[in-house]
């Protein structure tokens, strides 16, 4: 025994606090006490309140202790959640009294504990989802798991029961081999020592004194005792999982765990909750299966959960142990030694990806179900807000894990291929097939993200809508009656959602002798007064009774509390007037008759858009007036969008509109032809799409340059065109500019042209700034036109009137009236400008308008005259000071002397 | 055979090197006019900025590519960025670290107001092992504005100001232009507090660079990003600089010669390959190594310039000092 010892600097024993934490006697003590108390605690509440009440119970255990305690401590201080665990601190007494008797050679099987967890835990959670989530579930499981841990810690000595029946002992003993810490000793204390107190102190009979040697801490949980008996154990900070690195002796239990943790988890969860709540859920292997076997045994538990976890296990267990045997084939070893060296590389796989989920569910629900809960329990009362939404961009930082444990375990891979004695050829042929299990986990998470990205998840498109849980309006497709027929019966006839997601709001209506039903009021209203629309026999879903009603007869409740669908103010139909008063009692609202609710849905369009009349201007916009909020990432692409395919032909979408520039609304009538030239110089065709009361024309922008787009309106005695050139940038640099691409262009359809001109542009990527003058030219059927009338208008409301010279050129100034306070000034802004040319010739009138937009001048925020001045003043500054301490270095030393 | 590599190693560096490093300047500075482009993947600060520039450094396309948003950064649509990076790797594998020793602009534009400075016969300056091992670490903080900061960016942790932060603060930005006549990056951005300080951090350090690479030999490469990302990737590069530590006998002529006052040319007699991460591959440590062998340039494990004594006798004009002894006699 040692009674003092020079610690070296990354000892955590040496250091203040960290050293109080985790070495204490009596604050872990406390501690223990406390999670202890919190345990029982959580398990008799469990029992005494087990209702949904109880968040509590639910939110120890499933928040705080299994994902996040559990899986940050795991790969960061490693066995720390055992060295707290409330069966590991009572069993130490249990054992203590108890009959100390050797564990049989059938029990000591640490496979037992892995199976446990594998099935017991994870194969009932598949089955029957939620049976653990209740309050009541999760405390009858652990009164279970308590009694049988202190019943065998009774029986028998050294703890045996969290070396082999724990079902997460062998889980927390894999996978803490990845922690940056480490129990050892000093060897210098130790070579003299003939007491061996640490391994008298240990309660698992374990000998801590040869653990450096071992390269392997064996069943140590952290529980400290040794420490307390023996100055001479450390407790160091190294690399992490560097014991990984060299040898060790080889527990087989830890591989299996690493590769049924697997697939239990990441692999099923992204097969049964990934790509399981897509829209080709329906399509995948164990989907199908399930079918098979629903049919022939009926409903009983979650089929889907069952085969998606068993075919989990089958992939996984198939991906390790094939590329495992191809590897050893190579190798020229026994399959046993490669695959259970190799193995060990898993680790990270599992326990880094679930890092990453366990963090971000943290920051998106967990924390709140833990306060809630807490709150709960102690009577106390908070509100709190989760630290995060769902799809909040940083969060993506947590899907960072994976890779980081996808490259963690190829580079374990690398370091223990290097122990296995072969020819460095058949290593480096090997690597792959050995790293099999490591693709296939990669190729798991990429087919799952291309699925959900290619069939998108199977909610709709409403991601943000519900955070957890079904919506108010949604009902089991069961219970959903569908009136439409042909394939596409189960969505909307307008927007194309799925009926039964927002059934409650469901309408529906004859048009043509068809019937046509609706998610909600919003789409049949569109279909009504946007695509005109003859409908009759209009009926809508009775919000208590789950029945169509006719629609003249309901009750409408109008703008409640209860979210509507497509529409901010909602609307929800009752056959009875109590129904809908005593709903209009529980979520507010006001109850009208359909007409009055038609004329509200109504609104929702009247808002963004209009019905243009022949005169009016009309221009283009690059994103839709109808939008709700403004682009979020800070660059704006201008309504180009590119699919996800790489080399697909990016297309651009614009919105006609008409009103003000600075405030556009949409149009609602289409009663003119578009026109598109590309880019070089060919017809283009334009597809137009209506939505919501709005006008989109796409079209393929395949090259880097301009695309005049016009639409254009005839009349009796007047021709309306809005005309907007797109411009398109390829930013991979390999398109050249030649003056080609500014050249300008115009089609014989078009009476009358009003074109840009481009003399200055010197590359694709010129803008035009305030301060510039800018020229354009009208042309009659190909001719510069003279003295037509230019009006330049700015979003601002500044404009000029000019005519046209004899080469039917009009100049403008852009002036410069963009001045907010500097904090808001942005050098980016696009200031929208209308050019309209209007022309008489007798009583035909000609009308061409032209959009577009111009930035800040680069003067309004860069200043030259300052960066001139702070560089001459630094460099004599820095010039003086270099030359001061040169001076200084260079004086030689004077010797004081004394005159005597 | 052996007179072409006789010749070989006993080349002039100095006239070599100038020759070279001119070339190449042309080439990078005023490609435009000749209508070269060499892409945007090289391996030295060759800065786009510079409107003629003949082919541009990787780090502003990288910084941009690494500022798309995450779901598109991991997705297929991303395969540019990894095949940009891979024509990066494949023209830095090529020279190695001789790119900033022989082609980069900047690291010319250094030793040309090296020379300038020892025409007006001020003595140069450098720094104290213990200054050296702090500065020298600066570089890999660059770094990680350039690589970690753009991917902030993506996932919406910093603003758009930030977009190509690194470019903002190089002086490469304001100093190449200027050859082409363009001095629009001369100015100081007001429109945000980000803009406000990363252009007068860009002046600042360019005030750095001319007062400090006029003092201290090629001053900025001890804070180049560029040099610390070749570092991680030098050992797969073709060219090797090697040493033979059993042939050294610690004379420290290289350490002497050395511009980036690397001791372990010198010191270490353990290590084969000697390329530290601050080494710009001029080669004139092999130049001055007076010892047969000691210090060779490798392409692929074969010999292409070693330092040996006539090489080193020719250099140090050793053969006309004995004749003016001998004359004097």
């Amino acid at each position: 025994m040692v009674d003092f010892i020079r610690r070296d600097k990354n000892d955590i024993y040496s250091k203040k606090i960290l050293g109080f934490l985790f070495k204490n006697q009596k604050f872990l003590f406390i501690f223990r006490v406390i999670v202890a108390g919190l345990f029982f605690y959580a398990i008799f509440l469990g029992f005494y309140e087990p209702s949904k009440e109880n968040t509590f119970t639910t939110a120890l255990f499933w928040s705080i202790f299994w994902p996040l305690f559990m899986v940050v401590t795991l790969p960061t201080f490693g066995r720390i959640f055992c060295g707290i665990c409330p069966h590991g601190f009572l069993g130490k007494y249990i054992t203590r009294i108890g009959l100390k008797k050797k564990m049989p050679k059938w029990m000591q099987n640490r496979n037992i504990g892995i199976l446990l967890l594998v099935i017991g835990w994870w194969g009932v959670y598949y089955v029957f989802p939620g049976i653990y989530r209740t309050p009541l579930g999760t405390a009858l499981l652990f009164t279970v798991m308590t009694l049988l841990a202190f019943g065998l810690y009774f029986l028998y000595r050294d703890m045996s029961y969290c070396k082999y029946i724990c079902p997460i002992g062998t889980l927390t003993r894999a996978y803490a081999k990845l922690s940056f810490t480490w129990l050892g000793t000093y060897q210098s204390a130790c070579s003299e020592c003939r007491t061996f107190e640490c391994a008298t102190a240990c309660p698992y009979n374990l000998k801590p004194f040869t653990f450096d040697k071992r390269n392997s801490m064996t069943d140590c949980t952290l529980c400290m005792e040794c420490s307390h008996a023996c100055e001479a154990i450390s407790f160091k900070i190294k690399k992490p999982s560097f014991s990984l690195f060299s040898r060790f002796q080889i527990e087989k239990a830890e591989v299996w765990a690493y590769l049924l943790i697997l697939a239990s988890i990441p692999i099923a969860m992204a097969f049964h909750h990934g790509i399981g709540r897509s829209n080709a859920a329906g399509e995948m292997i164990w989907s199908k299966t399930a079918g098979i076997f629903q049919s022939l045994f009926g409903p009983g538990g979650d089929w889907v959960g069952l085969f998606a976890f068993l075919y989990a296990m089958l992939f996984t267990i198939l991906a390790g142990t094939i590329g495992m045997y191809l590897a050893s084939k190579i190798l020229k070893r026994p399959f046993k030694e490669v695959f259970y060296s190799l193995g060990y590389s898993y680790a990270p796989l599992f326990i880094l990806s679930s890092l990453g989920h366990a963090l971000s569910s943290f920051f998106t629900g967990g924390y709140e179900r833990i306060v809630e809960g807490f709150a709960w329990a102690f009577g106390f009362s908070v509100n709190v807000e989760p630290l995060a939404r769902r799809g909040d961009d940083w969060l993506m930082i947590f899907s960072a894990f994976k890779w980081i444990g996808i490259a963690w375990a190829l580079l374990l891979l690398y370091k223990r291929m290097k122990l296995i004695k072969a020819e460095k050829l058949r290593k480096i042929l090997a690597f792959p097939f050995a790293a099999s299990l490591i693709i296939f986990f990669l190729g798991v998470n990429m087919y799952r993200n291309h699925i959900i990205d290619t069939y998108g998840r199977a909610s709709g498109g409403h991601g943000h809508m519900h955070r957890s849980g079904k919506m108010f309006q949604t009902v089991p497709p069961k219970k959903a009656t569908i009136l439409q027929t042909g394939p596409r019966r189960e969505s909307c006839a307008v927007c194309g959602m799925k009926l039964a997601m927002f059934y409650k709001t469901n309408h529906a209506a004859e048009s043509d002798g068809k019937v046509r039903q609706y998610c909600s009021l919003h789409c049949l209203a569109a279909d009504k007064t946007i695509n005109k629309r003859s409908l009759s026999e209009l009926k809508v879903v009775d919000t208590a009774s789950l029945k169509f009603i006719n629609a003249d007869q309901a009750f409408y409740v109008v703008g409640s509390r209860k979210k509507g669908t497509m529409s901010r103010v909602s609307k929800y139909a009752f056959a009875k007037r109590e129904d809908a008063e005593r709903f209009r009692r529980q979520f507010g609202g006001k109850i009208v008759d359909f007409d009055t609710a038609l004329k509200i849905a109504e609104r929702d369009f009247e808002k963004n858009s209009f019905v243009a009349k022949p005169e009016d201007t009309l221009f283009f916009t690059t994103r839709n007036p109808a939008a709700k909020t403004r682009g979020g990432m800070g660059m704006r692409h201008g309504g180009m969008h590119r699919s996800g395919r790489q080399n697909a032909v990016p297309s651009a979408s614009l919105w006609l509109a008409g009103k003000s520039p600075a405030r556009p609304k949409c149009v609602r009538n289409v009663e003119g032809v578009f026109y598109l030239l590309n880019a070089d110089g060919r017809r283009g065709k334009p597809r137009i799409s209506k939505k919501n009361g709005c006008t989109k024309v796409s079209f393929a922008v395949p090259k880097s340059g301009y695309y005049p787009l016009y639409y254009v309106r005839s009349n009796q005695g007047l021709v309306n065109i809005a005309k907007y050139e797109y411009k398109r940038i390829d930013h991979s640099g390999e398109e050249v500019f030649t003056k080609a691409v500014v050249a300008p262009k115009t089609l014989k359809e078009i009476p009358i042209d009003l074109q840009r001109l481009k003399d200055h542009e010197d590359s694709f990527y010129s803008r035009l700034h305030s301060g510039e003058k800018v020229r354009f030219r009208v042309l009659k059927d190909g001719r510069p036109l003279e003295k037509a009338r230019v009006t330049l208008q700015t979003q601002f409301g500044w404009q000029k009137t000019v005519r046209t010279d004899k080469n039917g050129i009009a100049e403008f100034q852009l002036i410069n009236d963009y001045d907010p306070e500097w904090k808001k000034f942005n050098k980016r802004f696009r200031e929208k400008y209308l050019v309209v040319a209007t022309y008489d010739k007798g009583t035909q009138r000609y009308k061409i308008s032209y959009s577009g937009f111009y930035l800040p001048a680069r003067e309004r925020y860069q200043s030259y005259a300052y960066a001139l001045l702070i560089f001459l003043g630094l460099s004599v500054v820095i010039g003086v000071g270099v030359f001061a301490y040169r001076y200084r270095v260079q004086k030689p030393f004077r010797e004081v002397s004394f005159d005597e | 055979m052996n007179k072409i590599r006789d010749a070989i190693n006993r080349i002039d560096l100095r006239k070599f090197r100038f020759w070279i490093q001119l070339f190449f300047f042309v080439l990078f500075v005023y490609g435009a006019y000749f209508s070269i482009d060499l892409g945007r993947e090289l391996p030295i600060f060759s800065c786009g900025y510079n409107r003629e520039t003949g082919g541009t450094c990787y780090f502003l396309a990288l910084q941009h590519q690494l500022a798309r948003p995450w779901d598109r950064l991991f997705s297929t649509a991303s395969i540019g960025v990894l095949t940009g990076f891979l024509t990066f790797l494949a023209w830095f594998i090529i020279f190695n670290k001789a790119w900033c020793g022989y082609a980069c602009p900047l690291g010319t534009l250094q030793d040309w107001i090296t020379s300038f400075r020892k025409m007006l016969k001020i003595p140069y300056g450098t720094y104290s092992q213990s200054q050296y091992k702090v500065l020298k670490k600066i570089k890999y903080i660059f770094l990680f504005i350039v690589i970690v900061f753009p991917l902030l960016l993506g996932i919406g942790l910093l603003d758009g100001e930030w977009r190509g932060a690194f470019c903002k603060m190089c002086p490469g930005r304001l100093i190449t232009p200027l050859f082409s006549g363009d001095v629009s990056q001369w100015t100081i951005d007001f429109s945000t507090n980000t803009a406000i300080f990363l252009t007068t951090f860009g002046l600042g350090f360019t005030v750095l660079f001319f007062v400090g690479s006029f003092i201290k030999k090629r001053f900025f490469c001890f804070f180049c990003p560029m040099s610390a990302m070749h570092y991680i990737f030098s050992d797969w590069a073709l060219f090797k600089l090697r040493k033979d530590g059993e042939k050294c006998t610690k004379c420290g002529d290289c350490y002497n010669v050395c511009d980036m006052q690397i001791k372990d040319i010198a010191d270490d007699v353990t290590s084969k390959n000697i390329l530290r991460d601050d080494c710009i591959f001029c080669m004139k440590c092999v130049a001055a190594c007076p010892e047969e062998d000691a210090l060779h340039v490798d392409i692929l494990n074969m010999k292409v310039f070693t330092s040996t004594k006539g090489g080193f006798a020719k250099r140090m004009e050793i053969d006309s000092f004995k004749k003016e002894e001998s004359d004097e006699k």
